[in-house]
């Protein structure tokens, strides 16, 4: 934590001391970003189905799925790499899915390293401004000023193989950053970086972004990176937008089974539904979450997560401990249902080491409200 | 900052070197063998064409008629066919990698075409139908050569776009707000200039060592200029074949002392003619520590 403050610290410094002039241009100038119905086929498959997405100024939204769910075609399509079979793209209210990429002022990160090797990273991030015909001695001080407020000065004379990855992503940010775009597009920019650097770095590209108030679309595979930078998440899946919501409600209310599996960890338990709200499961009849069981009867699956579910030693309880997995204050506990059924239970460390493998344990539901799908 | 500096600083560090130091100096005797027999094999008849010409030989070449002349319009097609080769190469090879990347299998089998062709094939068929503005001039030639180059001149260049992340440099050029010549001027080609040396020297030393269509179309140039003096002077004519070597040998270790020097500057470990580049397996995204 130490590290991660005096990083924040420090940019913020930097950021004081020579980010002025950016600020002042991209400081809450960020656009407003409207995604209406957007489809894209490559031959029989359908990369984007109908996608719509609308993105306040200044807001970060993370769009987050698995490989091959359209994330990435959505981000290429609005950087303009790519054109929509049908559907419109539209900054600050005008439309611009007909617009080259050059011509639509919007800064990306791209996944692999995207330097140009041979310049240097002030050239680097001076390149967007030569672009704009900026003259060489206001093109440089302007790029030093981003180098600073990335904290690379001292790098500023180096090519990008003499970096390492985590500073050529921040060059590139920079770089991103100089042209002063309306939105700031990042494609995955943290995924080839080690564990460490990622997570400074994800701070950083957030401090920066709320600083300047640029509208932000980031795709990511990476959940912990989606909840944990973003404003709102888009969970994707077969092209199509599940759900969008703050990172505390896609969590805790997912809309649909999908999005409850894929964010976070989700245990299965078989119940079987008892009227329009109540479920049995787990020897217990609980309420029923109300937006994610409409005409679902008879035997469903009660959706539950591994830190709401209750462990107890039981002598002839409804489980057994086949695996520990030791997260720190708490330990993720594998119980063995009796009906064949693993789930995981999080439990504080303290207690679990009371339940070593074999011990016949008791699971059981919250009294809260459950979420409900179809039996797999 | 600090932080991030000090963990990537960190990280940054090279290995320690783990190979003994012994074993990278052995060189053994069965290696020596094959060196001094591929060096004799190649610098035994250099060295008899040498004692053949005598060193007197060399300034003379430049006082026999037609020389100049011959040597002129060599250098002149050289010029015209590396600039026609590398506008429409560079482009084209451009296009292919990365709008139609399924086309590059065929591509390498059509550029292939003029080496199976026999060139006495190519040009009687290019003198039976070329416009009769063109047969009179020796830059009929010029066009005969560019596609005699595209095979060498192809793979140079197709060989350096793979060995970058093309298609990422060119979009983050683009979304920096660079048009298409911009990107191709001052991202794509400075990225790609090995490969566009290679092309050039290539393209170069083929046009000043081709003897049969230049023969056929009845234009002296220094290769027949060289066949036609040695039934005059045979030592003169096998120096100017010398001569034609050390420039052609000039030319490559030019190649590899500029290339070299941009490929260090930026990171390039090894310059060669022919870069054998990676298969692809996907975008390049290997962190450098």
């Amino acid at each position: 934590m130490t590290t991660n403050a005096g990083m924040t610290a420090s940019t913020g410094a930097a950021a004081k001391a020579g980010g002025g002039a950016v600020r002042a241009a991209a400081g809450g100038a960020g656009a407003p970003v409207a995604l209406h119905d957007l489809s894209r086929s490559f031959g029989a498959v359908r990369a984007l189905d109908g996608l719509s997405l609308d993105i306040a100024p200044g807001e970060l939204v993370a769009l987050l799925g698995p490989s091959g769910c359209g994330k990435t075609t959505a981000l290429r399509i609005v950087a303009g790499f790519e054109y929509a079979d049908s559907g419109t793209v539209s900054v600050d209210g005008r439309e611009v899915s007909r617009v080259p990429a050059a011509k639509r002022d919007m800064g990306m990160v791209f996944q692999s390293y995207s330097l140009f090797p041979n310049m240097t990273a002030l050239d680097n991030v001076g390149f967007g401004l030569r672009m704009r015909k900026l003259r060489a001695a206001d093109r440089n001080r302007r790029a030093g000023e981003l180098l600073d407020l990335v904290g690379l000065t001292d790098q500023a004379r180096k090519y990008p193989h003499q970096m390492s990855g985590g500073q050529q992503q921040r060059v590139a940010l920079a770089r991103a950053l100089a042209i002063e775009p309306r939105v700031l597009l990042l494609d995955e920019p943290l995924s080839a970086l080690d564990a460490k650097v990622r997570l400074q770095l994800r701070e950083q590209i957030r401090s920066l972004q709320q600083r300047l108030g640029i509208t932000t679309l980031f795709v990511t595979h990476d959940q912990e990176e989606a909840l944990s930078m973003a404003d709102r998440v888009g969970v994707m899946k077969d092209g199509r937008l599940e759900q969008v919501a703050v990172p505390s409600q896609l969590y805790a209310e997912p809309a649909t089974a999908f999005v409850a599996e894929f964010v976070g960890t989700m245990n299965r338990v078989p119940g079987h539904r008892q009227g329009q709200d109540e479920v049995a499961a787990l020897g217990t009849v609980v309420p029923v979450h109300g937006s994610t069981a409409p005409g679902l009867s008879g035997d469903v699956d009660v959706m539950v997560r591994p830190e709401s579910l209750r462990i107890a030693v039981q002598p002839g309880g409804n489980g057994i401990v086949t695996d520990r997995t030791f997260l720190g204050s708490v330990t993720r506990v594998s119980v063995l249902l009796s009906g064949g059924v693993t789930v995981k239970v999080d439990h504080l460390t303290t207690e679990a080491d009371a339940m070593p493998l074999g011990t016949s344990v008791q699971v059981s539901l919250p009294g809260e409200p459950v979420l409900v799908t179809e039996r797999r | 900052m600090a932080a991030v500096a000090d963990v990537e600083a960190g990280a940054q560090a090279p290995a320690p070197a783990t190979r003994p130091a012994g074993r990278r100096r052995s060189f053994p005797v069965w290696r020596w063998v094959i060196l001094l027999l591929a060096g004799a094999y190649f610098l035994i008849p250099l060295y008899a064409a040498l004692r053949f010409a005598g060193l007197k030989a060399f300034p003379d070449i430049f006082r026999q008629a037609g020389f100049t002349d011959a040597i002129s319009l060599s250098l002149r097609l050289a010029v015209v066919t590396t600039i026609l080769t590398l506008v429409l190469m560079v482009p084209t090879t451009v296009y292919v990698h990365l709008r139609l990347p399924q086309v590059r299998r065929s591509m390498e089998g059509i550029t292939i075409l003029p080496i199976v062709i026999p060139p006495i094939v190519l040009i009687i068929g290019v003198l039976k139908v070329a416009p009769g503005f063109l047969l009179s001039t020796p830059y009929l030639l010029a066009l005969v050569y560019v596609i005699l180059a595209m095979p060498f001149a192809y793979r140079s260049l197709d060989a350096g776009l793979r060995a970058v992340d093309l298609k990422t440099l060119v979009e983050a050029s683009n979304s920096l707000g660079a048009g298409w010549p911009a990107t191709l001027w001052r991202v794509v080609l400075p990225n790609i200039r090995t490969a566009l040396l290679s092309a050039t020297v290539l393209t170069v030393a083929l046009v000043l060592g081709e003897f049969t269509m230049a023969s056929l179309a009845l234009y002296v140039t220094f290769p027949v200029w060289i066949v036609q003096f040695e039934q005059n002077s045979g030592p003169v004519s096998v120096a100017a074949s010398l001569l034609a070597l050390f420039v052609t040998w000039l030319l490559l270790m030019l190649i590899v002392t500029v290339g070299g020097r941009g490929a260090r500057k930026r990171g390039g470990a090894q310059v060669a003619l022919f870069t054998v580049a990676p298969r692809e397996t996907g975008q390049t995204t290997g962190e450098p520590e």
